[in-house]
């Protein structure tokens, strides 16, 4: 996973505060994309993209609170940190119960921000890499066929290729086929992490 | 013969030396309705006519010792008797006696010997003659003295004058007033008296009204017999005879007592005016209280931006090649930031100063304009938005601006919230058009409308339909309203929500077209 793919989405109605941002994370080196509306931003919206939202709290229209409501309801997984006025502090408090990861109060040091934003950018590139990684697994688990899955499910429950081969009444030379087929296709050697990688999507699978 | 009923007999005095004629004319008029005397010589006849004062003197001429013209002259001068008609009787019938007669105040003549009929026909009339005047002179009496019980009973005091200003009548009330009799002042003149200052002189000439037409004036200095001064109003018209100015009458009165309290009153106008504008102070550092997280949201937007280019350019100045094209776009953006932070800062200063000038011309499209900048933020907070609907050339209003501006939001305000509360959609509207030669200002919603009681309770005090309202708003709105001269109200729409509105008197026309 590379850091260049993620963008820095700026939701920000002030047009000021928009170019200024804008410019500043740009001299940063940062790939920024930026909306003066939440509703332009959830038009563009697509599950696959990387990166960040700096959303301002207060806007027209749809506010940043409302913008937040709606990412999460269609799975969003962009960290958001919210820009605040003074006296918005409840609002930001609801905002991170909601699962913004930050927010910062207006006018801030940018090096705060641009401290948030990179910490927002790194978890997220984390998550994106996790769930990468989750897919992998779960792509290599479906090319299993069921007489291998079922192997590999009493494999990881600790049963001896022997035990396997009488509760299934097949030969012990088969269950070892199988083991190996299923070794392979994992791309594993190791019980060990055949288990963990089981482990790690059981919620997915 | 008929006779007129009397309330008393009439009384009437026979002189004769003649006793025959005596005896013929005391037959004559017995029974006639008369107390009759009688007299044989001219003494007796004068004595008896002070003592009895007769409506009619029958008097012979020629008597012995004092004669018929004698006695005349004599009752003629006696005030007491001076009233009685006298007849002459007299057998001298030359025209010479009865002329003397006639110019010594006899009122008629009758010749001997005499005819019954004919002197009980001219008693008779010189009777009836005698009672008219005396009723006359008795309602000339009554209304004499009404009229001076009138006079006397006026508060205010009066001066007859004549054409150079010599007081020919005066009042009680006068002699009250200026503190000198009524007996001392007649004859004298009103420049001696009254007006002997020599910037008096004007007055002197408008109360004699040489003109013919009346004059008024109020706070003018008199001066009074112990030498003082006092405070006057007079009024003063012209007098005719004949259709000939023959003078005027000036009807004045003490107002310096009047003129102090006017003066407390002014103060307490004035104090009144000064509470005023303290409450709405007051009011406008509380709204501006309430409005400040919204002021601050205002200043940091252009703030962020500005630390945000700031730090840019630090970042721009830290690469080996300086772009100075890219660094001066940076700058100017900067410029502008900050200049839009600082007229924010203008625009809360100018709202909660207190204002330097009172009234002035108002120009109204641009104080509305200004407002609804002010309310921007307001608006942004409700989600409703405001539009201005203004004729143009609108006439420019008198008032205060500042007090203007604070009704007008504080209406605005008020819309918005209702607005919000009724989750209206249709944008609060703010019109201004010229109506009976007034501007009128009108603040209308689409919001949740007043209850019932609204037309009682609205602009009073302490009463708010808002949960955080302290009352104060509306009734402040309209005492500073007021205080322009101007009226508030509200009207509820057709359709939903309110329609408040206020009057500001016009300007001076040459205030009215905006300066090109």
């Amino acid at each position: 996973m590379s850091n260049t793919e993620q963008t820095v989405y700026i939701v920000e109605d002030d047009e000021a505060v928009r170019d200024s941002l804008s410019l500043l994370l740009q001299s940063e080196g940062l790939p920024v994309s930026a909306y003066d509306r939440a509703s332009r931003f959830l038009e563009d919206w697509r599950p696959d993209m990387a990166g960040c939202v700096v959303l301002d709290i207060r806007m027209p229209e749809m506010d940043g609170m409302e913008l937040q409501e709606a990412l999460v309801e269609r799975g969003s997984d962009l960290p958001i940190i919210f820009v605040t006025g003074h006296g918005d502090v409840p609002l930001a408090v609801e905002a991170m119960r909601q699962g913004a990861v930050d927010f910062i109060e207006k006018p801030y040091h940018e090096e705060q921000l641009l401290e948030k934003i990179r910490t927002a950018l790194s978890e997220n590139a984390e998550q994106r890499q996790v769930r990468e990684e989750k897919q992998v697994i779960l792509d290599r688990l479906a090319e299993l066929t069921p007489r291998e899955r079922e192997i590999m499910d009493r494999m990881i429950a600790g049963q001896a290729n022997k035990v396997i081969a009488i509760e299934l009444s097949i030969s012990q030379r088969t269950v070892e086929i199988h083991r190996s087929r299923v070794m392979h296709k994992m791309g594993t050697h190791s019980l060990a992490q055949l288990v963990r990688m089981v482990l790690s999507v059981q919620d997915e699978a | 013969m008929e006779t007129a009923p009397r309330e008393q007999q009439a009384c009437v005095l026979l002189v004769d030396d003649n006793p025959q004629n005596l005896k013929v004319l005391y037959e004559t008029l017995r029974d006639k309705g008369y107390q009759l005397l009688i007299a044989n010589d001219g003494e007796k006849a004068i004595q008896l006519a002070r003592r009895h004062q007769p409506e009619v003197i029958l008097l012979d001429i020629m008597m012995p010792g004092m004669d018929g013209f004698e006695v005349c002259r004599t009752l003629r001068g006696d005030s007491t008797t001076a009233l009685s008609a006298i007849i002459f009787l007299s057998a001298l019938s030359d025209t010479e006696a009865k002329v003397k007669g006639f110019n010594m105040g006899g009122a008629d003549y009758i010749g001997k010997p005499f005819q019954a009929q004919e002197v009980i026909a001219r008693v008779d009339t010189q009777i009836r003659v005698i009672q008219l005047e005396r009723e006359m002179q008795a309602r000339n009496r009554q209304l004499e003295s009404e009229q001076a019980s009138i006079l006397n009973a006026i508060f205010e005091g009066i001066y007859g004058l004549d054409l150079e200003g010599v007081i020919t009548f005066a009042n009680p009330a006068a002699a009250v007033i200026t503190g000198a009799p009524q007996e001392s002042v007649v004859g004298r003149t009103l420049q001696e008296l009254n007006f002997s200052a020599p910037e008096s002189e004007a007055h002197v000439e408008r109360v004699l009204c040489r003109d013919g037409s009346p004059v008024l004036r109020r706070g003018v200095t008199m001066a009074r017999a112990d030498g003082g001064t006092f405070q006057a109003e007079y009024r003063a018209a012209p007098r005719f005879e004949g259709g000939e100015l023959s003078g005027s009458v000036m009807v004045f009165r003490d107002i310096t007592e009047e003129l102090a309290q006017e003066r407390a009153l002014e103060e307490t106008r004035e104090l009144v005016a000064v509470q005023r504008e303290q409450l709405a102070q007051a009011s406008r550092l509380s709204v501006m209280g309430e409005m400040a997280a919204g002021f601050a949201h205002e200043i940091n937007q252009p703030l962020t931006a500005i630390t945000n280019y700031v730090s840019l350019v630090s970042r721009m100045m830290e690469k080996e090649t300086l772009d100075q094209d890219a660094l001066r776009q940076v700058l100017e953006k900067v410029s502008a930031q900050s200049h839009r932070a600082s007229e924010v800062i203008r625009r809360i200063r100018q709202f909660v100063q207190k204002p330097a000038s009172g009234k002035d011309a108002i120009d109204v499209a641009r104080l509305l304009a200004e407002s609804r900048e002010f309310a921007e933020v307001d608006a942004r907070n409700n989600a409703v938005s405001v539009t201005l609907s203004i004729p143009p050339h609108l006439p420019h209003a008198m008032g205060d601006a500042v007090q203007v501006q604070q009704v007008v939001l504080n209406l605005i305000r008020n819309a918005l919230e209702a607005s919000r509360m009724a989750g209206a959609q249709e944008p609060v509207e703010v019109r201004a058009e010229v109506l009976e030669k007034r501007v009128c200002i009108r603040v209308l919603d689409r919001g949740c409308g007043l209850p019932d009681d609204a037309e009682e309770r609205l602009f009073q005090p302490f009463y708010s339909n808002k949960e955080e309202g302290m009352g104060i708003g509306l009734s402040l709105c309209r005492s500073l309203v007021n205080g322009q001269g101007g009226d508030i109200g509200f009207e509820r729409r057709e359709g939903g929500g309110t329609a408040f509105w206020f009057t500001l008197p016009l300007a001076d026309p040459e205030h009215s077209e905006p300066l090109e």
